[in-house]
């Protein structure tokens, strides 16, 4: 009977340690490591400066839609804990609709001190849903094409140019289709701006019942198109594919390809470019869920990780990422050249005129349903 | 008997190199993966080699001191829970005349004779219900399952294995029936109960689709931390965890003979 | 300490059958009790789930909508566990027939030593493994062109269904090999030795004598290789990249990506007659055995 007792001790040590020294902040993220490591490598240690008695426990929940779906799942499973074992929590666009209007999450921003210093369309409205006074964006991403110059000197510059490119170039054109994460998504989403003439619609509503059955064409040619790309295992995969020589282009989120980058885990060369008409790109929010246990400490985090200094330093010099707040309020934190880093593949304009929001809600649910039966089934 | 002594020795080496490229090509591409700092197109080799990405795997909060500590913990703890159910019910399914045994077997033999996502993925619905999602009993509940399987057929049939005749000479020599179990019986199916032990071990270490649904993200083994990293493309640290879980599967694969007698294997499922 | 010496006390009384059934029941019944909870409870739930629409009502549409979404994943499924089973048998049939009738003692003893080494090999790691090593420039591509087998250009990445084929196989041969090994080891050698005498070749001696003696732990073997494969979630999303792939895949798709329990449970209904009909053949297979022997 020893060893048990001797397991049965470690284990409720192992369960009760952290929390009888400390107070523990859980975060948990979405998306792909990168998140996680940005949380842990550098949010962490400078909020656990200013609070030696709180040890911040960062938390990926995985890539994409299954990740903030997976939030979602833990919250819900808990709605009726008294409290729940979310402090902050940083999601997707498309989940902070149903999330707000579900009551899972708190309104926090107006009590926050840098509320105020975000003021775009995302930091209020989530793909259709009024969001504001819940969420702080925490970055704006964009879904952009990487492509490879030793390989291909002249990428096609549109969808349309890419339909056709891909004829003549079979297996060199990489993307993860709709299981493997977002930029995979995004992708198709593009697609779908381009080849229906619904693009504002579709980011914009209103919802239409009938409008499934006018992509019919579009998810046509999306399909012929899949014959001739290759598909990647993921975000991280196209960008794999891409280091190995597999293809030569492929989409991915600007974040993560720059955090490759500045780990020298992504050949040097590579390029970025935005595909005529657009693609679409979206904001990662802070939330804190309505019943989280450390609601004080958790707006005290998200504070700091929104303050301009932050943004600067972390999101923009560090990984070269947007920053979630408005850019004015970042621009004087920065030297030029780093501002100039960060439009040096895809220009402010460029970015302006081709950067998309996703589709709204109902659309999104339904693209990712009428791909699976039409294009991969 | 021409033929064989022409091929001989020259084809078997080629035959037994062929063997060992498939055996440990794989396991020395991961290994150099270890090592590797920057590897790209068109590169074959590594462009560069270091220890760099070993630090950040055990830096203090990259979480992989965390993984390792759960998954042995819960590792143990799936092995003291599955053996306490298993060895009476071994003892009983291979001595005792149950009714129904053939029925009761097939119980023990379904969880692995059907794939297991569909029941974690329920596992997980009802664990939440039930709060034990998240929890370190609930993944060493969900890591016991196969576990148990495991450890009820090896241990039916390392009973099974034992000499009646030394029991029976033993109560003759006037030895009680609880001492000729823990003098004679115990003894006997020893090694093939430590072997059920090692199973489940070796099982709970492997596990990741249970892990996956009902401990993420809160509980994170050594698997889901090397799968994160894997699909999050970080190749290295990917590869870096992977070593370490081959730590313990080699080592066991090395003396899996002396605990796993013939004899018991091949009443394996019987 | 109550369950041993209770156990004590009818073993000394072995004439007396009805105390000893209890006991056994009683021994046996913790652990019937864990399997009832964490293994009958969830299967239950699946399959009522697969035929339950959100309000409760009885339907038939996720096994519907699962075919039509996913009927291809599902053939697919069937494909690459097949191939993987065929791949499976045919090598460790090799193998262990070498181990037990192979005449040159030091290549019986490196080959013994080689073969297990995949066999404890997480499939997680097991699928890090084959995406670095079946990659289109990965190693087993590089030492194809590196010794002039294969020309550069015509280097093509593996990770599709050969990938995971391969990718099973490298996994489970040793499993499967080590169940028929132990079981051909436990053959009498006289059967051997007096087929040899007669006459018989080596490969006579393995298919017509040792084989089929050996073959129920070969349907063990098999039948939990297929089970694992079909119940393997990290290989599939790590090789295979967009559809068709494993309904495992598609499965926790279904869950992580839309929380929707009813397709997912109806594709696991689909596992289980693949499996239903796999393990019949093994009971009808065990049945006659036992009506034989």
């Amino acid at each position: 009977m020893k060893p048990l007792a001797l397991t049965l001790g470690l284990m409720t040590s192992a369960i009760a340690a952290p929390t009888m020294a400390t107070t523990t902040l859980n975060v948990f993220t979405a998306g792909d490591d990168n998140m996680v490591e940005y949380i842990n490598e550098f949010l962490a240690p400078r909020f656990e400066a200013e609070h030696p008695d709180v040890r911040v426990r960062a938390l990926g929940t995985g890539p994409g839609d299954a990740g903030s779906q997976a939030i979602y799942e833990t919250l819900s499973a808990q709605r009726e804990s008294e409290t729940w074992g979310v402090d902050v929590a940083v999601i997707h666009q498309r989940m902070a609709g149903q999330m707000t209007q579900e009551g899972l999450l708190s309104r926090y921003t107006a009590g926050l001190g840098t509320g105020s210093l975000a003021s775009a369309d995302s930091a209020r409205n989530a793909l259709g849903v009024d969001v504001e006074g819940y969420v702080m964006p925490m970055f704006q991403s964009q879904i952009a094409i990487a492509y490879n110059p030793a390989l291909l000197e002249q990428p096609p510059q549109s969808y349309q140019a890419l339909a056709e490119w891909v004829k003549e170039h079979p297996g060199q054109f990489g993307y993860n289709g709709i299981t493997g994460g977002m930029a995979g998504v995004g992708f198709v989403f593009g697609w779908m701006y381009a080849f229906t003439d619904m693009a504002d619609t579709l980011q914009n509503g209103p919802w239409e019942e009938d409008a499934p059955e006018r992509w019919t064409a579009a998810l046509d040619q999306l399909r012929t198109f899949n014959q001739h790309v290759t598909m990647t295992p993921g975000n991280a995969g196209t960008m794999d594919a891409m280091n190995r020589g597999e293809i030569a282009m492929g989409p991915v989120w600007m974040d993560m390809y720059y955090t490759w980058m500045a780990d020298g885990r992504l050949n040097p060369d590579f390029r970025l470019m935005l595909l005529e008409p657009g693609m679409p790109g979206q904001p990662m929010y802070y939330v804190i869920p309505e019943r989280a246990e450390h609601a004080e400490l958790a707006a005290e985090f998200i504070a700091l990780a929104t303050s301009p200094e932050v943004q600067a330093e972390g999101i923009v010099g560090r990984f070269n990422w947007f920053p979630g707040i408005d850019a004015e309020h970042v621009r004087d934190e920065l030297s030029d050249a780093q501002w100039a880093q960060l439009y040096s593949d895809v220009s402010p304009e460029t970015l302006a005129e081709r950067g998309f929001s996703m589709p709204q809600a109902d659309y999104f649910r339904a693209i990712l349903e009428a791909y699976e039966s039409h294009v991969s089934h | 008997m021409t033929i064989s002594k022409l091929l001989s020795p020259l084809a078997l080496g080629v035959v037994l190199g062929l063997v060992a490229f498939i055996v440990f090509g794989p396991l020395l591409n991961l290994a150099m993966w270890t090592f590797a700092e920057q590897w790209f197109y068109p590169n074959r080799l590594p462009t560069g080699w270091g220890f760099s990405f070993w630090e950040r795997v055990f830096r203090p909060r990259a979480g992989a001191w965390t993984s390792l500590f759960n998954t042995v913990l819960v590792a143990c703890a799936a092995v003291l829970l599955s053996m306490a159910l298993a060895i009476p019910a071994g003892y009983a399914l291979a001595r005792q005349a149950l009714p129904a045994r053939s029925v009761i077997m097939l119980l023990f033999l379904l969880p692995q004779a059907f794939p297991n996502l569909p029941i974690f993925v329920n596992i997980a619905a009802i664990f939440y219900q039930w709060g034990l999602n998240g929890t370190l009993v609930g993944v060493v509940l969900v890591h016991s399952l196969p576990g148990l399987v495991y450890a009820v057929w090896i241990a039916t049939a390392a009973f099974s294995a034992v000499d009646r005749s030394l029991e029976e000479a033993a109560r003759n020599l006037g030895a009680s029936p609880l001492r000729s179990f823990t003098d004679i019986t115990l003894p006997q199916a020893l090694p093939g109960l430590l072997a059920a032990s090692i199973f489940v071990f070796l099982d709970s270490i492997d596990e990741f689709t249970g892990t996956f649904f009902v401990g993420a993200p809160e509980i994170t083994t050594l698997p889901l931390l090397m799968f994160n990293a894997s699909m999050g493309g970080n190749y290295q640290v990917a590869a870096i965890t992977a070593l370490i879980l081959l730590i313990p599967s080699v080592g066991f694969m090395l003396v899996i003979e002396r605990f796993l007698k013939a004899d018991v294997l091949a009443r394996v499922g019987r | 300490m109550s369950t041993s010496s209770s156990q004590a006390h009818s073993l000394a009384v072995p004439s007396r059958r009805l105390p000893r059934i209890s006991l056994g029941m009683l021994l046996v019944l913790p652990a019937l009790t864990a399997i009832i909870l964490l293994y009958a409870l969830p299967l239950a739930r699946s399959l009522v789930t697969a035929f339950r629409d959100s309000s409760g009502v009885w339907t038939t549409d996720h096994v519907v909508r699962a075919f039509s979404l996913y009927g291809r994943d599902m053939l697919f499924s069937v494909g690459v566990a097949s191939a993987s089973l065929a791949l499976i048998a045919t090598i460790s049939i090799a193998i262990s027939g070498y181990l037990v009738l192979g005449t040159t003692p030091w290549a019986v003893r490196l080959l013994r030593w080689l073969y297990r080494w995949p066999l404890f090999i997480p499939f997680v790691v097991t699928g890090q493994i084959a995406r670095s090593f079946l990659a289109t420039n990965g190693m087993m591509n590089n030492v194809l062109v590196e010794t002039g087998l294969m020309a550069s250009n015509s280097a093509q990445s593996f990770l599709d269904w050969r990938g995971l084929v391969l990718t099973f196989a490298w996994k489970q041969i040793p499993f499967v090999t080590l169940l028929l090994a132990g079981a051909m080891a436990a053959i009498d050698r006289s059967h051997i030795e007096a087929a040899r005498n007669v006459g018989a070749n080596r490969l006579r001696c393995l298919f017509e004598i040792i084989l089929p003696l050996a073959a129920p732990s070969l349907w063990v073997g098999l039948i939990l290789s297929l089970v694992a494969m079909l119940s393997a979630l990290s290989v599939p999303m790590m090789l295979i990249a967009g559809n068709p792939t494993m309904m495992t895949s598609m499965m926790a798709h279904r869950i992580t990506y839309y929380g929707d329990y009813g397709i997912a449970n109806a594709l696991g209904l689909f596992s289980y007659a693949l499996t239903a009909v796999t393990a019949w053949i093994y009971l009808r297979l065990t049945l006659r055995r036992e009506a034989t022997a």
